[in-house]
């Protein structure tokens, strides 16, 4: 029974002498060898026991691009196969340091530039309650264990919804925190202004107890900001009196079936006390354009070291310039590429203007827009997805592939903090819920989440068979 | 034909850390050894930015006059290459550290700087042939990646080359008394790129061609002349000046063309994401502002003024400040100002001149000094064997009076021993004696030349004078 439990529900296990740390370690690292062929979540495993803590028997998976000394850190790239991090990551770090062990690390979109783990390098991780259909990504492997019970959480990042949208996807909770509250030393940088790291947890307790270990100001990372922030403190307390806004901008275009489990969603809020207001945030129509602008740009320098000369994969060449095309051409995948071609064309200087500077003032427009919003509204609610999980090999076009962040990128723009928590299901797949607010608020973000997952029940986790 | 040109400095900071990480910064270090995570581009790494590079980069723009943003920002400056880990330089683009300062040049020209930024340095590389193209092999020490840098670039307003050369020199002056750069160009820590134009007789511009690699002070002079010479030449031969970077050879003293304006990278630059604004408060600027020290200038000016030195002692010894405090040190320990600045120019300096090194203070204790120029001033050794003696103290580092000793050179002005020189000198050359007789009292100073050549210098040229006069008139016998 115990891969469904909580971390929280372990950690009093452990603590009331019920089951033994090693024996929780062993349990879900038997589990992983059991059921992974099946879910193919991990890249490689691993076992990096911490120090004495809280965690302490409390296995977890990282996402395959954040560094673990002495693992391999491939970020599902060709480039980076064989490549062994010589260092540890602070979120990681932190984990370690309150007892946690690292089992292994998991699989996703390449740099996490995608939403399915299609565009993983080395296979497609297989979605927990139907293995036709992708776990969303580019957190895939990390949330497919968990939903799967491999693990009781894990580490995701999230650039535009990666740690959301395959929580949406996989009926699990995936909360990115406030930028600049999580620590993204060691993290392989995607959009280094968008990127955080979080957790994939069971329950929205959990992401609070993961949470408070993640926050810190970290002095290797420039952009973390000091803060005190308790996760759980006020975690149960009533949301009666609350305000949440729903943009029209997310609900436009939703299918009949996604509509109705949200409106059952907005008749809990309403039982709880809180009032629901349809809003509109023009701006909002603009947000995946200049995610596809500004991510690109800051990725197309940030990939520029894998370059076949210090580390990585590295093809030999006639010059220096074959060495580069040769290596680069070799160890990037296609959707990695056709992001880097287009960060260097928006990048350029005929285009700077045209494009990136366009985007940049766009993105401070967004920002202005959702303050404007929170000055009156607790929290904005909405689908985490346009829909369910979809087939593996179901979308095509990049476009189509692209709007599957059209919720959760704003959050990125904007900095904030927003959960991901199961909303419903619709032919027995789950959808999520996401809750977003302004920069800091994540206690706020969670408490709402934690209300709204007692009045909704527990949702089920998928029963997978070895 | 007018020449313009423009400079674009690089100035090493002597941080004890790098700029972004905290390796520490040793040019003896085994290659590859001062390295990290974030300075050889690990994946994962992130910058942190060093504040003693800030704090030095404040004190250069305050010295060259500039104006101070409370405010400015870090931007990537995208290229590849080996030496570049992370594929980009962190540098600052859209908003510099420091803007609009300016140089005055000995002339009184005023030469405008256009801005002062921070940036990283990258790593060195050592090729197995002449470059990366030609070489089978390269090599890549990363201990100098990501070593702080300032650049510094000036207005196009110098129009000739030792103009230059002097802007240069004045510029290293400066950071070196400041502290924050060695200023030594051959090793690299102090970089020149000069921009050159040529505008002919009726007011039309050649394109402005870019000199790099030029590695000393001296070069920056050559180079400028040459590339000046080339394009002049070329406008009046009606042949066209292409917009070009060329690189100075100093083997060959010429310079050849490296790339064209069309093989320029685009270096898409945009706001460095992993760092924040870099923000200094008005009484951060005026600390450092308080606590700058005399710049070479400021300290010549007083020392015309205050000492009474003449301007050329003053500029040299204001510029070093090595010098200044010996010099000060002199004059405070009650030897006369004047007195001491020629002593340092003249004699001591050119010492250190003729073997082409920096003057080292331990060299030539100033105690050292002192005796000798005590003696000198009372008479107890010559002029001519204080020079000897400084000479021989630079060699060996000796104590001016065991050499004094030794060498048996305290100087002889009692008349017993003197006279019998004298007359044996008088009565070896009667022609002479003929000579003054006659009326032409100037050969006094053949006679005293000959006996310091039979004393070895010993005698006090003064008495001898005195003396030989005295023997000539028939006033001694």
């Amino acid at each position: 029974m115990l891969p469904n439990l909580s971390v929280e529900d372990l950690i009093e296990q452990i603590k009331s002498n019920k089951v033994s740390p090693e024996e929780v370690t062993n349990h879900f690292v038997k589990k992983t060898a059991l059921i992974d062929p099946k879910i193919k979540s991990c890249i490689s495993t691993a076992f990096v026991k911490g120090k004495d803590g809280i965690l302490n028997g409390i296995p977890f998976m990282v996402k395959d691009n954040m560094e673990v000394i002495g693992t391999k850190t491939t970020c599902a790239s060709k480039i980076l196969e064989n490549y062994v991090s010589p260092y540890t990551a602070t979120a990681v770090q932190k984990l370690l340091d309150a007892g946690g062990t690292v089992i292994a690390k998991t699989n996703m979109d390449e740099f996490a530039m995608g939403a399915s783990t299609e565009y993983s390098s080395f296979f497609t991780t297989k979605n927990p309650w139907d293995l036709q259909r992708v776990p969303g990504g580019s957190s895939g492997g990390s949330a497919s264990a968990v939903a799967s019970g491999m693990v009781p959480f894990a580490l995701g990042s999230d650039t535009g919804g990666s740690i959301r949208q395959p929580a949406s996807f996989c009926g699990i909770v995936g909360y990115k925190p406030t930028y600049g509250l999580v620590s993204r030393y060691g993290l392989v940088a995607f959009a280094s202004s968008l990127d955080q790291i979080g957790p994939l947890t069971k329950n929205v307790r959990d992401a609070g107890l993961i949470g408070n270990i993640l926050i810190g100001k970290d002095p290797k990372d420039s952009t973390t900001v000091e803060k005190q922030i308790d996760l759980l403190k006020n975690i149960e307390n009533s949301i009666e009196g609350f305000k949440m806004a729903i943009p029209k901008e997310f609900t436009k275009g939703l299918s009949d079936a996604v509509k109705n489990v949200l409106f059952d969603a907005i008749d809990n809020f309403k039982k709880m006390g809180v009032k629901v207001d349809e809003v509109s945030i023009p701006s909002l129509k603009y947000a995946v354009a200049v995610y596809y602008i500004i991510a690109p740009a800051e990725a197309s320098s940030n990939l520029s070291r894998y370059d076949g000369i210090r580390y990585g994969l590295s093809i030999d060449g006639e010059s220096v310039d074959d060495i580069y095309t040769k290596t680069k051409d070799e160890g990037f995948g296609r959707e990695v590429k056709r992001r880097i071609m287009l960060g260097t064309f928006t990048l350029s200087a005929t285009y700077y203007d045209a494009y990136f500077d366009k985007a940049q003032k766009v993105r401070s427009k967004i920002v202005d827009e959702l303050k404007q919003i929170f000055n009156s509204y607790d929290a904005i609610i909405g689908p985490t997805t346009p829909g369910v999980a979809f087939k593996i090999g179901q979308l095509s076009s990049p476009l189509e592939y692209y709007l599957q962040d059209i919720y959760t990128i704003p959050a990125n723009l904007a900095g904030s903090p927003a959960v991901s928590l199961p909303m419903g299901s619709i032919n027995g797949l789950p959808i999520g819920l996401q809750i977003m607010s302004k920069r800091f608020e994540d206690e706020k973000v969670l408490r709402i989440g934690r209300n709204y997952e007692m009045i909704r029940g527990k949702f089920p986790l998928p029963e997978v068979v070895a | 034909m007018k020449t313009v040109i423009g400079l674009e400095i690089h100035a090493q900071l002597l941080t004890e850390t790098k700029a972004f990480c905290t390796c520490e910064i040793d040019v003896n270090a085994k290659p590859n050894t001062n390295i990290c995570p974030v300075c050889t581009g690990q994946p994962g790494a992130l910058p942190v930015l060093n504040k003693k590079a800030v704090e030095f980069a404040i004190m250069a723009g305050l010295a060259l006059n500039c104006e101070i943003h409370e405010i400015s920002s870090f931007d990537r400056k995208n290229y590849f290459y080996p030496d570049l880990p992370k594929g980009y330089q962190i540098t600052q683009y859209f908003h510099p550290i420091a803007t609009e300062g300016y140089l005055n040049l000995d002339n009184g020209k005023h030469v405008r700087i256009r801005r002062i930024h921070i940036e990283e340095d990258a790593g060195k590389m050592v090729h197995s042939s002449e470059n990366i193209t030609e070489s089978k092999e390269s090599l890549i020490d990363f201990n100098r990646c990501g070593v702080p840098l300032i650049e510094i670039v000036t207005e196009p307003d110098m129009e000739k080359s030792e103009e230059a050369k002097e802007f240069m020199e004045k510029l290293r002056d400066i950071l070196r008394t400041l502290g924050v750069c060695s200023g030594n160009m051959e090793e690299g820590a102090l970089r020149c790129d000069a921009n050159v134009s040529v505008v002919d007789d009726n007011g039309r511009s050649s394109s402005r061609v870019e000199v790099k690699n030029i590695n000393s002070f001296r070069y920056v002079q050559y180079a400028i002349e040459y590339e000046a010479e080339r394009i002049s030449k070329a406008l009046k031969d009606g042949k066209d000046v292409k917009h070009e970077t060329r690189g100075w050879n100093f083997v060959t003293r010429t310079t050849v063309s490296l790339r064209s304006k069309e093989e320029e990278n685009d270096y898409r630059y945009f706001p460095e994401p992993d760092l924040p604004i870099l923000k200094v408060s008005k009484s951060q600027i005026e600390n450092i502002k308080q606590n700058l020290p005399e710049l070479p200038d400021q300290k010549s000016e007083r020392y015309v003024k205050t000492y009474g030195l003449a301007k050329d002692n003053a500029n040299i010894i204001a510029k070093d400040k090595i010098i200044s405090a010996y010099f000060e040190k002199l004059v405070s320990s009650k030897m006369d100002p004047k007195d001491s600045s020629n002593w340092i120019v003249n004699d001591l300096l050119a010492l250190f001149n003729a073997d082409s090194v920096d003057f080292n203070p331990d060299k030539v204790p100033i105690e050292s000094l002192k005796v000798l120029m005590e003696y000198t001033n009372s008479g107890k050794i010559s002029r001519l064997s204080a020079k000897e003696i400084l000479g021989e103290i630079y060699k060996n580092n000796n104590n001016p009076q065991d050499i004094i000793k030794e060498k048996n050179l305290i100087q002889v002005s009692d008349e017993n021993s003197l006279v019998p020189v004298i007359k044996k000198v008088i009565e070896n050359n009667p022609s002479v004696v003929e000579q003054y007789k006659k009326g032409k009292t100037s050969v006094v100073g053949f006679f005293v030349g000959n006996v310091m050549k039979e004393t070895k210098g010993k005698a006090d040229p003064k008495v001898v004078g005195d003396l030989a006069k005295k023997i000539l008139d028939g006033e001694i016998k």
